[in-house]
């Protein structure tokens, strides 16, 4: 299995288990842009044998009807239930991509889940090593889920 | 008189996801408590009559491992039943949760369902 085929399934697995949000994925692709707009990005590291980050990028309208759904309560803009969540989501996809990874579980650490959000950041693409962008739409909207991979 | 469970996450959002996943599984707590890391979570044990504790493995401060070490060190709280609940379901790491006293493990994301299952027995 490639890395998007495991980024697809993890991500319809917690979407649909989880959330209750039925996802669709789009034909994977590689971020060439760094900035983000109105946005929240939620990120764990990988060590070990294995060096990367594995990232989930929502649109803020995306990221409150998101954690609307997952946590059964009304949110209207980014708070800390919302970065919580995201980062949550970001921490569920990077354990499916480690077990997929490392089968053992002992070769590869995850940091602890982080997020960024606002009207305007940026967040570095990978220019070597490997790096998979894969778009899903959600209920006519649409978010992204990276995994970039260290080489060495 | 009911039971009362202590669900044990550094995420508030995973605390509220399981606490729904339990009523979800048809499991009639009569108190849900609630701890943000392995070091809380000793501190209800402490003061609380807790027969079930959920546990995430990968926390600030004190992490579910080491919470487990920490409590089978206690003989007032080593007999509380642990499952842990964890993105991290490495056979080496539940091993070792099992080996320090863990009864058993479910994956992130989980549904009701294998809550149930797994809690069920030792209820």
């Amino acid at each position: 299995m490639n890395h998007a085929e495991q980024i697809t399934d993890a991500t319809c697995e917690i979407f649909s288990s989880m959330v209750m949000l039925k996802v669709t994925a789009k034909e994977a692709t590689k971020r060439t842009k760094p900035e983000f707009k109105n946005s929240i990005t939620g990120m764990v590291g990988l060590a070990g044998t294995v060096k990367g980050n594995l990232l989930i990028h929502l649109p803020a309208p995306v990221a409150t009807s998101v954690t609307t759904a997952f946590l059964g309560m009304d949110v209207d803009c980014i708070d800390d239930d919302v970065c919580d969540a995201v980062g949550e989501l970001a921490n569920m996809l990077a354990g499916a991509v480690k077990t997929a990874l490392d089968p053992s579980g002992s070769d590869i650490k995850l940091s602890m889940p982080s997020t960024v959000y606002g009207e305007s950041y940026n967040l570095d693409c990978l220019n070597s090593g490997i790096s998979v962008l894969v778009p899903f739409n959600i209920e006519g909207a649409e978010f992204s889920v990276e995994l970039q991979l260290i080489d060495g | 008189m009911g039971k009362t469970v202590l669900i044990v996450d550094d995420s508030n959002t995973m605390r509220k996801i399981v606490s729904r996943a339990l009523r979800q599984a048809g499991i009639d707590f009569s108190e849900i408590l609630e701890a943000g890391d392995g070091q809380e979570a000793l501190d209800v044990l402490a003061n609380n009559k807790v027969d079930v504790v959920l546990s995430d493995i990968n926390m600030p401060n004190m992490t579910g491992l080491e919470f487990l070490k920490a409590k089978s060190e206690d003989d007032s709280i080593k007999d509380i039943p642990v499952i842990m609940i964890s993105t991290e379901t490495g056979a080496d790491i539940i091993d070792q949760a099992k080996a320090l006293g863990a009864k058993g493990a479910v994956k992130k994301p989980f549904t009701p369902d294998l809550i149930n299952e797994t809690l069920g027995p030792l209820l």
